[in-house]
């Protein structure tokens, strides 16, 4: 219990530290939210002063000093007001967050619990077959798509996959003449189009858990444990998944929990190739045009995540691995 | 727009296949498109950008509207910014009494799209809409505007000075209806997600990832529009642009001829007039930049056409330094400038005009009197790839000449908050293309924007100003006697052409492809009543030329 009050402590103190830089961050930023809306209009050539004069109006930019914005800031983000975004003025900030979140926890969430299962599979078994083909094959290709970049692989799918053979989508996450819904051929239409995306997120990322399962278990191997229930005479599968595996697990378990709390970021590079409408989309089209309250939502959203998603795995880690309780 | 618009990977996936397509000699070959187009449905791509989904927001006045909002609300007339032709859509003309009046007369037998009829009480409403609601009034009408009134068919501006230009920024006010508006609490944050318009489309049906707009029956003109549907996705990438049967596009091609012509060569064209000029702006609050000699060694040290093919894939022209958008302005050139005001390179008369500025070269490097070398900053965005190659040029070529330039890329915000704070040295920036000549060079040389380092202005970045220029600026204002008007552009074109407080360097293209495989009657260099904008009320200008194709 005390190992839990002080994980909770050192949780709310990342938390306000998260925060705080969360308002610092994008002020730091050389520009203002006008003058990225001004930058972006003026690409289709010339604004003229007036509006110029007519955007800043409108964004109603905060004033007041820093010491009083930041405490207004701590106040909505404790009441959860986000306020309306400035690059998609007058759409509220909540609503597009909304909007984006299911398109990522769906896609991105799925394929990264079936890469780390599938992945830690494909560990187990190499490791206890190593030195065969069972183990070199996975290994090898495992450490050479890892290398890959997202993006790369990305392009790659998009114009063989998408373009030559023409079999998959490349680009949205449903058809252009549909509206969201629940219903069968929605989902179907959906799904239709996240192959692409999801197949490119699982191909690299694939090769990470599979090595560090591979690594870890083949020190649990090396155990005295497993020796002996090898000796007792029991099932090699068994004693693979029953015991050597259970205890290899662990460290692993650890970046499986960051990877879930970081699925709310979205894959920025891999939704941007796919114009795929998820958070991570969304939060580059924040960032370049210094939309400051969407950018503090987003941030806010994905630190929380990522720190929730810390806080449990170390709660699980104590109650699974009692060493690191003391 | 004057310039590539910043690609999203996306695109520049889309890129990467159309150029491997190239360059293994693949044809592309024109698959049926992604919605179910008719013969007389228009697919427009480049217009608008959905991402990551399209937000239903059909407000006139918004700066993140829908870009087709246009296509439905009409101004009193549509500018087009070619040339400054005006055409007289919900007014059916103006006269100028004296200087300090517009009276605009406005068309009777218009109806809105749900069959009430427009009156010049419309009118009056928006105009005091943009009154009470600074941040919609995006063309500034109330900078000239004292008051206004109605009386039968007319409306009658009174204006704060003489200011004969007002009326080509007040015509191109887009009109509301006020039985609709009268009822919305605050027009600032109003979507209208609903528009009624009296223009040639209403809105027919809206998704996240595509709208379409269906012909307004009860449109005024509906004898000259052909097109009976247009089909708007949120995002197009250049690919699927040359590949799905698009009728209109607006989207920078790299290698035009091989991509988009290549794609139906039979049908498929572009024309990319100029919409603006990409210049030099040199910072004149700080030496050397406040010495016209060293300026003038600057303007004969560079090659314009050189620097426009790096940037722009030799697809626009060296720009005028008279500031004017050649050829569709060639018709207020000053005659007394020669070769139209473009400036060829001249190492020679170079060096001579640093020299006269206290600049020579030794060992390669241009030196001042102390022996010192010089160094300037060249700030352009960061993303904007073809003014990034044509800065990398300049470059080149100053460094041939002895300066050594150091490129400063900041982020498209900082860029803009460096331009408006005065704190670069030389700068690329966007000059003209507003379709008036007066607030063209208002906009660059009026010494109101001339604010101190440090503290933002709107315009003039560049910090110019001379009593005499502006004396010239409020005649142009006051006069609506067109010999004088020629008169009194001359001279600018002269203090511009002379004092060089910018230098062109070379026209920002409108990317405007179009098809005629199902519609004829596009502009063109030959017939330029438009340009292919996709965006602003030209494109009114285009649905009311467009037939079908026989």
């Amino acid at each position: 219990m005390r190992y839990i009050l002080r994980k909770f402590g050192l949780l709310l103190l990342t938390l306000w530290a998260a925060v705080t830089l969360n308002y610092a961050l994008p002020r730091l930023m050389p520009g203002s939210p006008a003058d990225a809306a001004i930058a972006k209009l003026s690409q289709n050539g010339p604004v003229s002063p007036s509006t110029r004069a007519a955007i800043e109006a409108q964004l109603g930019v905060p004033t007041g000093s820093w010491w009083h914005q930041y405490v207004q800031y701590l106040n909505t983000v404790v009441h959860l007001r986000f306020g309306v975004s400035y690059s998609f003025f007058p759409q509220k900030v909540s609503s597009m967050v909304a909007q984006a979140l299911p398109w990522t926890l769906v896609m991105v969430g799925l394929v990264t619990v079936l890469a780390f299962v599938v992945g830690s599979l494909i560990g187990v078994a190499a490791a206890w077959k190593r030195g065969t083909w069972l183990d070199s094959l996975p290994t090898l290709s495992g450490a050479f798509l890892a290398a890959f970049p997202y993006f790369w692989t990305a392009l790659l799918l998009v114009f063989f996959v998408g373009y030559v053979f023409g079999w998959f989508p490349t680009s949205g996450a449903y058809s252009a003449d549909a509206v969201p819904n629940l219903s069968f051929h929605f989902l179907g239409d959906a799904a239709y189009h996240a192959v692409l995306p999801a197949l490119t997120i699982l191909i690299t990322s694939l090769g990470g858990w599979i090595l560090g399962m591979r690594n870890t278990m083949i020190g649990t191997i090396g155990e005295d444990y497993v020796t002996f229930a090898e000796a007792n005479g029991l099932r090699g599968r068994t004693v693979a998944l029953r015991y050597a595996a259970r205890n290899a697990l662990l460290p692993n378990l650890t970046g499986f929990g960051m990877a879930l709390g970081g699925v709310v970021g979205g894959s920025l590079l891999v939704e941007q190739v796919f114009n795929y409408p998820g958070v991570g989309h969304l939060l580059y089209s924040a960032v370049t045009n210094h939309d400051y309250p969407l950018m503090q939502a987003l941030f806010l959203m994905i630190t929380v995540c990522v720190l929730v998603a810390n806080f449990i795995v170390d709660v699980l880690y104590g109650v699974l691995d009692p060493r690191t309780r003391r | 727009m004057t310039r590539a618009r910043g690609k999203r990977l996306s695109a520049v996936a889309a890129l990467g296949v159309a150029t491997v397509l190239v360059a293994t000699g693949c044809s592309v070959s024109v698959k049926s498109g992604t919605s179910n187009v008719g013969p007389t449905t228009l697919l427009v791509g480049g217009a608008d950008n959905g991402s990551p989904a399209l937000f239903r927001n059909f407000n006139p006045f918004s700066p993140n509207k829908r870009n087709l909002t246009t296509w439905m609300y009409e101004p009193l007339e549509v500018l087009n910014n070619l040339n400054s032709a005006e055409t007289p859509f919900l007014a059916t003309g103006y006269t100028q009494p004296d200087a300090k009046t517009v009276d605009f007369t406005i068309r009777k037998g218009v109806k809105w799209s749900d069959g009430k009829a427009f009156t010049p009480a419309d009118v009056v409403f928006t105009l005091d809409m943009l009154k009470a609601h600074p941040a919609l009034d995006v063309n500034g009408d109330w900078q000239h505007i004292k008051s206004l009134s109605a009386s039968g068919d007319h409306v009658v501006f009174h204006l704060k000075t003489a200011d004969v230009p007002a009326a080509k920024v007040i015509e191109q006010t887009l009109i509301v209806p006020e039985h609709i508006w009268r009822n919305v609490k605050d027009p600032v944050t109003y979507t209208d997600p609903n528009p009624v318009v009296t223009g040639p489309y209403t809105l027919e049906r809206f998704t996240p990832n595509q709208y379409t707009l269906a012909k307004n029956k009860n449109y005024w003109q509906a004898d000259k529009v052909a097109v009976q549907k247009i089909v708007v996705p949120g995002s197009a990438s250049d690919l699927a642009i040359a590949t799905q049967g698009f009728d209109w596009a607006y989207s920078f091609f790299p290698n035009v001829d091989n991509t988009w012509v290549k794609a139906d060569k039979q049908h498929n064209s572009y024309w990319f007039p100029p919409g603006g000029i990409v210049g030099l702006l040199p910072n004149l609050t700080k030496a050397p930049f406040n010495n016209l000699n060293f300026r003038q060694g600057l303007s004969d040290a560079l090659d314009r056409q050189q620097i426009a093919d790096k940037a722009e894939q030799g697809y626009v022209k060296a720009a005028s330094q008279t500031g004017l958008l050649l050829p569709n302005e060639k018709a207020s050139l000053n005659p007394a400038i020669p070769n139209q005001g473009v400036v060829t390179q001249n190492t020679t008369a170079a060096y001579a005009a640093f020299a006269k500025a206290g600049y020579t070269k030794r060992g390669g490097k241009l030196v001042n009197s102390a022996g010192k070398a010089l160094t300037v900053n060249l700030t352009t965005p960061d993303g904007w790839a073809d003014w990034l190659q044509g800065a990398q040029e300049i470059i080149q070529q100053l460094r041939a000449v002895g300066i050594t330039v150091k490129l400063d890329k900041p982020q498209p915000a900082g860029y803009q908050q460096d331009l408006q704070n005065g704190e670069f040295d030389l700068a690329l920036g966007t000059i003209g293309g507003s379709g008036s000549l007066f607030q063209d060079y208002n906009n660059q040389l009026n010494s109101d924007f001339k604010k101190p380092v440090g503290t933002s202005t709107a315009s003039n970045f560049q910090r110019y100003g001379s009593a005499a220029t502006d004396s010239l600026l409020d005649q142009l204002k006051a006069t609506s006697d067109p010999a004088k008007e020629q008169q009194l552009t001359n001279q600018l074109q002269n203090v511009v052409y002379q004092q060089l407080p910018f230098l062109s360097i070379f026209y920002g293209g409108l990317w405007g492809l179009s098809s005629d495989a199902k519609f004829t009657g596009w502009p063109s260099t030959k017939n330029p009543y438009a340009s292919l904008m996709t965006w602003g009320s030209t494109p009114l200008l285009v649905m009311t030329h467009l037939r079908l194709a026989k």
